[in-house]
C-alpha cells in the first residue's frame, strides 16, 4: 500500500511539473515567418500600418539545395492596418501562411511623421509587452521617408535589409561617431527616465525608391537605391522634435558617451583642414552639481588618437609641435562639444542625461526641479568643458613630405 | 479458470524447483572401485566413449597394470609422454614395501602439481579440466597429475583497447595466462587468488583476485558471497557473471569496469579492487566500478598529467554531446528558434524548407538508419565491411539529402554524435549513451530544452541511486571525498595522488612518499663546472 502511494505521489509530482511547464508550444521550422524588420507609419485615416520584412530562408541561404538561391528576392514584405501594433500583426495573417515569427526582428523603423505626431513609448508598449520580440531590436526612423519604404529597400553585400541598416548603424557609430544605434531597451530606459530625453539616428533612402524594390537593384555595382544612415533625431517626450547632424551630432555623441573612434579635422597655421586627428578611444565624464540653486554641468574628456593626414609641412618629430596640435585639437573636440549643447538647449530637450547626473549628486534638490527641468533649468545650464587630447602615434611617417625640401 | 491455470503455472514451477537439483546430482559422489578394467568401463561409460578421452594401458614394473587417461586437446601430450608414460614405463620399483601410490608420487610422476583422488566426482573435474588420471589396479584411488595445456591463443594486443604508449599485450582466453599476466607486474605475495567453478555444466574456473592488505575486507567477502551464490548451466564469458553479481540489472549503466589490458588490471588492484577472472574470455571483470572511470583511460596515467586531465574533461564534453546533439537540435528547431543567431536560423530554415518531417522524425531517421550501418559494419564479414561503409556513406550522406528526405544540418549533427560516441574510451558506456540519445530525442520534441533539463535531472538522480558493490557510483563526487579528486576528471602528477580511494581501500598508507614532486638541482655548479670545462677544452 504504502508503496502505491508512493507510485502515485511521484507521478502527480512528475505530471504536474511536465504539464504546468509552459513549454508546450512546438513549432516547426517550417511553419514559421521569420520576421527581420518591422515598419510603422500611420496612414490617413490615423491607423497603424505595420510592414513586416519576412525573410525567405532559402533565398537567402539557398547553398545546395534547390541550385543556388538567387532566383528569388531575400525578403519579402507584408503589411497590415489595424488601429494598433497587435491588431495589425494579427490580421497580416490574412495574407501570410506561416505564423509570425518575431524573435529575431532585430529593427524597428518608424516614420517620421508618426514620431512627430505621438510619443513613441506607445508604439514600444505592444513590442516590450510581448514575449518573443526582443528588447535589444534597434530602432531608427524613417528621415523624409515612410517606414514601409525602408523596409521594402533591397540591399547589397548583407543580403537581408534589416541586417544592412543594423550593421551599417553600429559600423558608423564606431567609425564616425555621427550616429547612434539605440535598441528598444535602451530607448525605453530614456524614455522613463525624467532627466534624459531620448536621440534616435535616422534613415534615409537615396535613389528611386521603386527601382529599390526590385531585385534589379541588387544586380548591379552601383544600386538604384540605397539606404544610409541619416541625422539624429532628438526627442522631447517621447515625440520628435528637431534633427541635428554633422559636427553637432557628433558632439552630442562624445557626450553621451558612445563615441569610439571617429577623425577629427584640424586647423593648423590658418589652413583650414590641414591635419586630421584619427581618435581611437575616448573617454567622456559628466559631473552636475547646483551652484546658488543654478545647475552646473562639468564635462570631462579624454581623448586618444593618432595623426592620420598632415597636409602642411610640419615637424611631427618635436615634442612641443605635438603639444600645440593637441591644443588644437582640445579646442576642436571642444567646439563640437559646444556647438552639441548649444542645439540641445535650443530645442530644450536634454537628450546627453544632465539631468540624471544632477540626480546623482543632488537628489533632494533635483526633486525639487525635476518637473521644470527640460524647460526651465536645461536651457540655463552652463557648462565647464575639459579635454584632454593625447596624440598616441603619428602614424608610420614622422614628417608629411613638405619638411625635407 | 483464471485462478485454477495460475495455480497450475505455481504447482509447475515447484515442480521445476524441484527437479533442478536432482539433474544437479547426476554424477554419482561414489568412491573408486578397486579394479582397474571396472574403472575402466566406468570412464567410458561416463564420456559416451568419447574419442578424445584417450585411455592408455600400462604395465608396472611389478606387474601391476596401470592406465592414463586424459583428454586429447586440453592436456599437455608432451608432458604426458615425457614425464609420464615414460617414466612409469622406465620405473622399476625395488620395494615393494611402499604402497605403489606413494612410489608413483615420489619417485616416478615428475610433474609438479599431483594430488590423490579417491571419488569420481573430482576424477571427473580434474580430467575434463585438463589433467591427467593415473589409476593403479587393485587400489581405490587415483592419481591426477596437472597436465593441463594444449592449444591457445597467444598473448595479442588487446583490440578492444588501443594505446598508443603503454603495454601492448592483452589477455588470451586462458585464465592461468591471465593470472600470470597479472601476476608479473605485481610481484608481491599478498596478491591472493581465490578459484572456484561456476556453473553446472560448465564447471567454468573462475578467480577472483586481490591484494590482501590493500582491498577491503567488506568488499572481497561481498564479491566472494555474489560468486558463490550464483547458480547457473553455464558461464561462457565474464559477462555471464556480471550479469549476475551487479547491483542494479535495471540500468543502462555498467557497474562492473570489463577490460582486455592487464596493466589497467594492475592498477586497479592497486587502489583496492577486486578482479574476476573467467576461463575462456579475455576479458576480465573489475569490481567495483565507478562513473568516473569508464572515462579514463590506462594512457592517462603513462602520459603528462595536464594532457591526461585535458582529455577527461573531452571525453566528459564527447560524453554529453553523444547524448544531448540531436536532441538539442531538435529542441532548438522546434521549440526555441529564438537561441540561436539570426543568420545561422536562416540557414538552418533554408535547409529545412525541403524536408518533409518535423524535426524529431528527420532525426530518427538518420540515427536509426546510423544504428543499422553500424550495425552492420560492426557484423559483416571483413570483406564486406567497406562495400558497406561506401553505400552507407552514400545514402545517408549525399542521397538523402538530395533527396529532400533529411537536411544537411541533421547529417552534421548525426555524424558528430556518431563521432564522440566511438570517442568514449569505454564501450559499455558509450553503448548505453547510445540508447538513453533516444529517450532524450522525446523528451526534447515533447518538452524542449525542459525536457532536456527534465531528462538531464533523472539521469543524475539516476547515477546518484546506483552502487558497484555497495559503492556509491559518483563516489568521490557524490559522497564528495577531497582526497580522491586528485584522480577524477582531474588527474594530478603521481607525486601529487598520495591516498588510495577510501571508499574501497583500507590501506592508509601513502602511495607515494613525500618530497616526491620532481625540480632541478639547488646548486649549478654541475652545469658551470661543466661549462667551464668546456671552455678550457676549447682553449686547449
Amino acid at each position: 500500500m504504502n508503496k502505491i502511494n508512493r507510485l502515485m505521489c511521484s507521478l502527480v509530482i512528475i505530471g504536474t511539473a511536465l504539464l504546468l511547464s509552459g513549454c508546450w508550444s512546438k513549432k516547426e521550422l517550417t511553419d514559421l515567418a521569420i520576421v527581420a524588420a518591422l515598419g510603422i507609419d500611420k496612414n490617413e485615416e490615423g491607423r497603424y500600418v505595420g510592414t513586416l520584412q519576412i525573410i525567405n530562408p532559402g533565398n537567402v541561404a539557398g547553398g545546395m539545395q534547390g541550385g543556388g538561391g538567387t532566383q528569388g528576392p531575400p525578403v519579402s514584405v507584408i503589411t497590415g492596418t489595424g488601429d494598433s501594433i497587435v491588431e495589425l500583426s494579427r490580421r497580416t495573417s490574412r495574407k501570410l501562411s506561416r505564423r509570425l515569427y518575431y524573435a529575431h526582428t532585430n529593427l524597428v523603423v518608424i516614420s517620421e511623421e508618426l514620431a512627430k505626431e505621438e510619443s513613441i513609448s506607445s508604439i514600444l508598449d505592444p513590442l516590450e509587452r510581448d514575449a518573443e520580440f526582443r528588447s535589444t531590436a534597434i530602432i531608427v526612423i524613417a528621415q523624409g521617408e515612410k517606414a514601409s519604404d525602408i523596409v521594402k529597400i533591397l540591399t547589397l553585400i548583407d543580403k537581408i535589409p534589416a541586417n544592412k541598416v543594423i550593421k551599417t548603424l553600429k559600423f558608423t557609430e564606431r567609425t564616425w561617431g555621427e550616429n547612434i544605434s539605440v535598441s528598444m531597451q535602451e530607448a525605453i530606459k530614456t524614455l522613463v527616465s525624467p532627466g534624459k530625453e531620448l536621440a534616435v539616428s535616422g534613415f534615409r533612402i537615396s535613389g528611386d525608391v521603386d527601382k529599390g524594390k526590385k531585385m534589379e537593384n541588387t544586380q548591379q555595382t552601383e544600386p538604384s537605391s540605397l539606404l544610409y544612415t541619416g541625422s539624429l533625431a532628438i526627442f522631447k517626450k517621447g515625440k520628435l522634435i528637431a534633427w541635428i547632424d554633422g559636427e553637432t551630432a557628433r558632439g552630442s555623441v562624445f557626450l553621451l558617451d558612445k563615441l569610439n573612434a571617429s577623425a577629427i579635422a584640424v586647423k593648423w597655421e590658418r589652413k583650414d583642414e590641414a591635419m586630421v586627428y584619427e581618435l581611437i578611444r575616448q573617454k567622456t565624464k559628466v559631473m552636475a552639481k547646483m551652484e546658488k540653486g543654478k545647475p552646473i554641468v562639468s564635462i570631462k574628456v579624454q581623448a586618444e588618437g593618432n595623426i592620420g593626414e598632415a597636409r602642411v609641412p610640419i615637424d611631427l618629430t618635436n615634442p612641443d609641435v605635438l603639444l600645440k596640435v593637441e591644443k588644437v585639437i582640445e579646442k576642436e573636440i571642444k567646439k563640437e562639444i559646444t556647438m552639441a549643447v548649444k542645439q540641445a538647449q535650443k530645442n530644450r530637450s536634454d537628450i546627453f542625461g544632465f539631468g540624471e547626473a544632477l540626480h546623482r549628486t543632488n537628489p533632494k534638490e533635483w526633486k525639487k526641479i525635476a518637473a521644470k527641468w527640460n524647460d526651465i533649468y536645461f536651457p540655463e545650464v552652463k557648462i565647464d568643458i575639459v579635454v584632454d587630447a593625447f596624440i598616441r602615434r603619428t602614424g608610420l611617417r614622422n614628417n608629411p613630405h613638405q619638411v625635407n625640401k | 479458470m483464471t485462478m485454477s491455470l495460475f495455480s497450475l503455472s505455481k504447482k509447475m514451477k515447484k515442480l521445476k524447483i524441484q527437479k533442478k537439483p536432482a539433474q544437479q546430482h547426476d554424477l554419482p559422489a561414489k568412491a573408486l572401485q578397486s579394479s582397474l578394467q571396472e574403472q575402466i568401463d566406468y570412464i567410458k561409460e561416463k564420456t559416451g566413449n568419447s574419442i578424445d578421452v584417450v585411455i592408455r594401458k600400462l604395465q608396472l614394473g611389478d606387474g601391476k597394470s596401470a592406465a592414463v587417461v586424459f583428454v586429447e586437446g586440453i592436456a599437455d601430450s608432451k608432458a604426458i609422454n615425457d614425464f609420464l608414460i615414460e617414466s612409469i614405463m622406465n620405473k622399476h620399483p625395488v620395494h615393494n614395501s611402499q604402497p605403489i601410490f606413494e612410489i608413483l608420487l615420489k619417485e616416478v610422476v615428475a610433474l609438479g602439481d599431483v594430488k590423490e583422488i579417491t571419488d569420481w566426482d573430482n576424477l571427473y573435474l580434474s580430467l575434463m579440466s585438463g589433467e591427467s588420471i593415473i589409476l593403479v589396479d587393485g587400489a581405490q584411488k587415483a592419481l591426477s597429475a596437472s597436465t593441463r595445456g594444449g592449444e591457445h591463443r597467444s598473448i595479442q594486443e588487446p583490440g578492444s583497447q588501443v594505446t598508443v604508449r603503454g603495454p601492448r599485450d592483452g589477455f588470451t582466453e586462458s585464465i592461468r595466462t591471465n593470472t600470470a599476466l597479472i601476476r608479473r607486474r605485481i610481484q608481491n605475495p599478498d596478491l591472493w587468488l581465490e578459484n572456484m567453478k561456476i556453473g553446472s555444466v560448465t564447471k567454468t574456473d573462475v578467480s577472483m583476485m586481490y591484494i590482501k592488505g590493500i582491498a577491503k575486507d567488506e568488499i572481497v567477502e561481498e564479491v566472494r558471497n555474489r560468486l558463490k551464490r550464483i547458480e547457473i548451466d553455464s558461464i561462457l564469458e565474464s559477462g555471464y557473471i556480471e550479469q549476475l553479481i551487479e547491483d542494479q540489472p535495471f540500468t543502462t549503466f555498467p557497474t562492473l569496469y570489463h577490460t582486455e589490458r592487464p596493466d589497467m588490471v594492475a592498477g586497479n588492484l592497486l587502489e583496492g579492487r577486486v578482479a574476476i577472472i573467467v576461463n575462456g574470455t579475455p576479458f576480465v571483470l573489475i569490481a567495483p566500478a565507478v562513473f568516473i572511470q569508464f572515462f579514463q583511460s590506462v594512457e592517462d596515467y603513462y602520459g603528462r598529467a595536464d594532457i591526461a586531465t585535458a582529455l577527461r574533461f573531452l571525453r566528459i564534453l564527447i560524453f554529453f554531446i553523444s547524448i544531448i546533439a540531436p536532441a538539442a537540435y531538435i529542441a532548438v528547431t522546434t521549440f526555441h528558434q529564438e537561441m540561436i543567431p539570426t543568420q545561422l536560423l536562416v540557414a538552418i530554415a533554408a535547409q529545412r524548407e525541403t524536408v518533409p518531417f518535423p524535426a524529431l522524425v528527420e532525426a530518427l531517421i538518420m540515427e536509426v538508419s546510423f544504428e543499422i550501418l553500424r550495425e552492420a559494419g560492426v557484423r559483416m564479414p571483413r570483406a564486406v565491411g567497406s562495400a558497406i561503409s561506401i553505400v552507407g556513406a552514400l545514402v545517408i550522406g549525399q542521397a538523402a539529402v538530395q533527396a529532400g528526405i533529411v537536411s544537411p544540418a541533421m547529417v552534421i549533427i548525426v555524424a558528430i554524435t556518431a563521432i564522440a560516441n566511438f570517442a568514449t574510451p569505454a564501450f559499455a558506456v558509450a553503448i548505453s549513451a547510445r540508447l538513453i540519445r533516444f529517450g532524450f530525442m522525446f523528451a526534447a520534441a515533447t518538452f524542449g530544452f525542459y525536457g532536456i533539463i527534465l531528462g538531464v535531472i533523472i539521469l543524475a538522480v539516476h547515477l546518484c541511486s546506483l552502487r558497484s558493490f555497495g559503492v556509491p557510483y559518483l563516489t568521490p563526487m557524490a559522497p564528495l571525498i577531497p582526497a580522491n579528486l586528485g584522480d577524477t576528471i582531474v588527474r594530478l602528477p603521481m607525486w601529487a595522488q598520495k591516498k588510495r580511494p577510501r571508499l574501497f581501500s583500507d590501506n592508509k598508507e601513502n602511495r607515494v612518499g613525500d618530497n616526491q614532486k620532481p625540480q632541478p638541482s639547488q646548486s649549478r655548479g654541475m652545469v658551470n663546472s661543466a661549462l667551464e670545462k668546456g671552455d678550457q677544452d676549447e682553449q686547449n
